[in-house]
C-alpha cells in the first residue's frame, strides 16, 4: 500500500499541483515550449494524468487515455510524490525501471531545466491546500 | 585463441632498441588485458628500485589494448595507459577511447612498453611490422592539432592511407604536470599528468597504421550477443541522452541531485546552471557529432565559435567535466568560453579537470586577496570572469607568468600562494576531485579517498552504480537498493565496484559510459566469445581484485600512506542549501569499514597474507611486508 489511500486523493494532490505548476508563468512558458503531449500513468493507486503542452496554455486532464502522447511516463504514485521533492535519483530510478520513459528522450531530458523550481514549490503547496500529511521530507 | 594480436612491444629510447614479444597467452588469461597487462609489466620492471621520479628515464610508460579492443561493439574502443604519476606522485593511469588501440592490434601489437629517454625529441613510427623510432625534430613545439595534421600528411603516402596519431602538445613538451596525450584531435588520456612524463623523454609521439584483422574466437557467439544487445541499447535511456547531448547531459540531471560542483564547490545549487546546460550547448555550440571506433553511440560531440572573443574552429566540444570545471566551478555562465578554454587545452594537451579546478582555486584565492594582480600578471581572477579564465588557461598551457604556478597543480600551487589557500584544495593524493560531489552519494568521497591515482570517479565503477546509471544483478552489491545521503554499507560497495570495475573498464576493457547498459553475464560472454576463453564471474572478479591491490600496492610503493586517503575539508562541508542540505559523508566510519574488508593495516598498506592469497607475494616483498 502506497503513501496515497486512494486515485481520488492522488488526483486531488498531484493533479492539484500540475494545475499551479500551469499557472506558472516562469514554468508554463518553458513547458509549452517543448510542444510535448505527457501522459504520466501511475498505480499504487492508479491514475492517468494528461499533461498538454502542445497549445498556448498548459492543460492538465485527467482520466484522458485518448489523446495520443508523444512521451508516456509510468512509475508508482511513491515514487510520483518523491520525485515532486526533488528526492528521486533519476539516472537511478530509470535505469532500475522504477520509472519508465517512453518518447524523444532529448526533448524529455530539455523539460528538467524546466521543473527544477518546482520542487520548491511541491512542500509548501501541500501545506498550503491542507496536504500536510504528505509533506514527508 | 582470439582477441589478441599476439605480441608487446618494448621500445628502450635510451638505446634506441625495439622488441617485438609474443604474448604469453597463460599471462593473458591471467590478467585478461588492459591494465591487468600494463600494471604487472610496469611492476615486474620497477620492483627492484622502485625508487624513481614520475620524470626520470627510469621510469617506464605502459600502453596496453584489451582483448575486445578493436571489434565493432559499442563501447568497446577503450585503451589504457600507465605510470608513475608527476602529478601526485603515486601511480597514475588513463583510459582512452578513439581509434588508437584499434590500429595498434590491426598492426599486430597488444601495447607497447616504454623505457629509458632519447636524447633528442623523437616518436614511434608503426606500419604494421615496421617499427621505428624517428626524428621528431619537425613537430617538436607544434600543438596537439598541429601535430596531428602534419604527422598525418607527412606520413600517409609512406603507410598508403592516413595512420592515427596519439601525441603530446606544448604542455607535455613544458612538463605541465597535468598534460594529457591525446589520439585523433580529440580521445584524451587526461588524468594524471601522463603527458608530462612522454615530454621528459623527448617523445612526442606514436603514429600507427594497422591494416591486419583481429578475429574473434567465437564470431558466431559474438554475432548472437551483439543481436541480443540491440534491444538492450534501444531501450537505455542512458545510452538515448548520450547519444543526444553526450556527457553534458548531466548537468540537467546532476543538477537536480545536487552532484554539480559550484564556486569551487561551495555550492551546489546556481540559478544560472541551465546557461551552460545541454539546450545552450546545442543553441550556441554544437556542431556535430563524432564516435570512437565501431561505437553507435557517438558521445562525443563537436562545437564551433564562430565570431567573438571566444571564436574557435570546429574540433572536439566540452565534456560534461570540463563544462563543470571551466563553468559552475569559476561561475562562469559563458559556454562560448569554456569551448574555448577546452580547445586550447586540447591544442597544449592537458587535463581540463585539472586545469579548470586549479584556475577555481586560483579565483578564490584572488577574490580572498592571497594573490592579486600583480602576480596574476595582471589578470583579474573574479569569479565568472571569462575571458580572465581563457587567458590563464592559455597561461598555463605555456606555463608562462602565473600560469608556471598554476601548472605544478592546485596542491603545489597552494604551497607556492600559502596563507590559508590550502583551505581552498579539493585534491586527493594531489589530483583535483572530479565533478561529482560526495555530499550527494556519500560512496564517491570513499572512492575519492582509496583511488590508487588520486581523486577520480572513473577509478571503480562506484559512481555509475551509486550514481545511478549501472546495475549489475548478477552481484548483489551491484545492485541493492541503498538509502540515500548515507554512509552505510558504502564500503561494501566500494569493494564491489572496484574488483568489478578493475574487469570491465580496466583490464576488458568496456567504456563506463557506452557499455553501460551491459549486465556481467552480457560483459563477461563477450569476452569469452572473443577470446575464446570460459572465464567465470568468479574469476573476471578476482582478476579485478588482484588488478585493485596491485594498483593500490603500487601507490603505496610510492611513498602513499593513510594519511592520503583524506578527504579535503572544502568536500566535507556541510552546505545549508541546495539538494544536498544537510548531508555530509562519513568518511572516518567508511574509511574504517573499507580498511577492515580489504585486509589492509592502520598505514593504509595490505597485509602480506591478503596480497599473497591475490598472488601478489612478491609485492609483499617489495612493500618490506614479510
Amino acid at each position: 500500500m502506497g503513501l496515497f489511500e486512494s486515485s481520488e486523493k492522488f488526483e486531488e494532490v498531484l493533479g492539484g499541483f500540475f494545475r499551479e505548476l500551469a499557472e506558472n508563468k516562469q514554468i508554463a512558458d518553458k513547458l509549452l515550449k517543448s510542444k510535448l503531449i505527457i501522459r504520466f500513468s501511475y498505480t499504487d493507486p492508479d491514475l492517468i494524468i494528461v499533461v498538454d503542452c502542445s497549445g498556448d496554455k498548459l492543460d492538465v486532464r485527467p482520466h484522458d487515455t485518448e489523446t495520443k502522447a508523444t512521451v508516456e511516463m509510468s512509475m508508482t504514485a511513491d515514487v510520483a510524490h518523491k520525485f515532486w521533492f526533488g528526492k528521486v535519483n533519476l539516472t537511478k530510478a530509470l535505469t532500475r525501471k522504477e520509472m519508465v520513459a517512453k518518447g524523444p528522450i532529448p526533448k524529455i531530458l530539455k523539460l528538467l531545466p524546466a521543473i527544477k523550481p518546482s520542487y520548491a514549490m511541491y512542500p509548501k503547496y501541500l501545506e498550503d491546500n491542507g496536504y500536510s500529511q504528505y509533506n514527508i521530507y | 585463441m582470439g582477441g589478441y594480436a599476439g605480441q608487446i612491444l618494448y621500445v628502450n629510447l635510451s638505446s634506441g632498441t625495439i622488441e617485438k614479444k609474443p604474448l604469453d597467452m597463460a599471462f593473458a588469461r591471467n590478467h585478461i588485458g588492459g591494465l591487468g597487462f600494463g600494471a604487472r609489466i610496469y611492476f615486474d620492471l620497477i620492483k627492484k628500485n622502485p625508487d624513481i621520479d614520475a620524470l626520470a628515464k627510469n621510469n617506464p610508460f605502459v600502453l596496453m589494448t584489451g582483448p575486445i579492443t578493436g571489434f565493432k561493439l559499442d563501447g568497446a574502443a577503450r585503451w589504457t595507459i600507465g605510470t608513475k604519476s608527476p602529478l601526485t606522485g603515486f601511480w597514475g593511469d588513463s583510459n582512452i577511447g578513439g581509434f588508437f588501440g584499434a590500429r595498434l592490434k590491426f598492426a599486430g601489437y597488444d601495447g607497447i612498453v616504454i623505457t629509458g629517454k632519447a636524447e633528442n625529441p623523437c616518436y614511434l613510427f608503426i606500419n604494421n611490422d615496421t617499427v621505428e623510432i624517428r626524428d621528431a625534430g619537425a613537430y617538436w613545439g607544434k600543438d596537439i592539432y598541429e601535430t596531428d595534421r602534419a604527422m598525418v600528411s607527412d606520413l600517409k603516402s609512406e603507410t598508403g592511407r592516413s595512420g592515427t596519431v596519439f601525441c603530446i602538445g606544448p604542455a607535455g613538451e613544458n612538463l605541465v604536470k597535468y598534460a594529457s596525450i591525446i589520439n585523433n584531435k580529440r580521445h584524451a588520456a587526461g588524468r594524471a599528468g601522463m603527458g608530462a612524463v612522454w615530454g621528459s623523454k623527448n617523445f612526442k609521439a606514436i603514429y600507427v597504421n594497422g591494416t591486419g584483422k583481429i578475429e574473434a574466437a567465437d564470431p558466431k557467439k559474438l554475432d548472437e550477443i551483439k543481436e541480443e544487445l540491440k534491444e538492450v541499447y534501444e531501450e537505455s535511456i542512458f545510452i538515448d541522452a548520450l547519444r543526444a547531448s553526450g556527457t553534458p547531459a548531466h548537468i540537467d540531471v546532476g543538477s537536480l541531485a545536487g552532484d554539480v560542483p559550484i564556486k569551487n564547490w561551495q555550492m551546489n545549487e546556481w540559478e544560472e546552471i541551465d546557461d551552460i546546460g545541454p539546450g545552450e550547448i546545442e543553441d550556441k555550440i554544437h556542431a556535430g557529432n563524432r564516435t570512437c571506433y565501431g561505437c553507435s553511440v557517438a558521445c562525443k560531440k563537436e562545437a564551433e565559435v564562430k565570431e567573438g572573443p571566444f571564436k574557435m574552429e570546429k574540433g572536439p566540444s566540452p565534456e560534461y567535466e570540463t563544462v563543470a570545471t571551466f563553468g559552475s566551478m569559476c561561475l562562469n555562465t559563458n559556454i562560448e568560453s569554456i569551448a574555448k578554454a577546452n580547445d586550447i587545452c586540447n591544442r597544449y594537451g592537458m587535463d581540463t579537470i585539472t586545469c579548470g579546478a586549479t584556475i577555481a582555486f586560483a579565483i578564490e584565492c584572488f577574490e580572498n586577496g592571497l594573490i592579486t594582480e600583480s602576480d596574476t600578471d595582471g589578470i583579474r581572477l573574479n569569479w565568472g570572469n571569462a575571458e580572465a579564465i581563457v587567458a590563464m588557461t592559455e597561461k598555463i598551457g605555456k606555463k608562462e607568468g602565473f600560469g608556471a604556478i598554476l601548472a605544478d597543480g592546485s596542491a603545489a600551487a597552494a604551497e607556492k600562494i600559502g596563507g590559508n589557500a590550502k583551505e581552498y584544495l579539493t585534491t586527493i593524493k594531489r589530483m583535483e576531485a572530479p565533478m561529482h560531489d560526495p555530499r550527494s552519494a556519500h560512496g564517491y568521497a570513499l572512492a575519492y579517498a582509496v583511488s590508487p591515482r588520486g581523486a577520480c570517479h572513473e577509478a571503480s565503477l562506484n559512481f555509475n552504480v551509486e550514481g545511478g546509471s549501472q546495475m549489475i544483478p548478477e552481484i548483489e552489491e551491484l545492485s541493492a537498493d541503498y538509502e540515500e545521503f548515507s554512509s552505510e554499507e558504502r564500503a561494501k560497495l566500494n569493494v564491489a565496484c572496484q574488483d568489478y570495475g578493475m574487469f570491465f573498464s580496466c583490464c576488458a576493457i568496456f567504456c563506463n559510459l557506452g557499455a553501460v547498459p551491459l549486465n556481467a553475464t552480457q560483459a563477461i560472454s563477450i569476452v569469452n566469445a572473443i577470446t575464446g576463453f570460459d572465464y567465470t564471474l568468479d574469476e573476471v572478479l578476482q582478476a579485478g581484485r588482484r588488478l585493485w591491490y596491485l594498483k593500490r600496492g603500487l601507490t603505496n610503493l610510492f611513498g602513499a600512506r593513510a594519511k592520503d586517503d583524506q578527504v579535503p575539508e572544502r568536500l566535507m562541508t556541510e552546505l545549508e542549501n541546495g539538494p544536498t542540505a544537510g548531508s555530509l559523508p562519513d568518511i572516518d566510519r567508511m574509511l574504517s569499514e573499507f580498511y577492515e574488508i580489504r585486509g589492509m593495516n592502520k598505514d593504509g598498506i595490505p597485509r602480506a597474507d591478503v596480497l599473497e592469497k591475490e598472488g601478489l607475494g612478491d609485492l609483499a616483498s617489495a612493500l618490506n611486508l614479510a
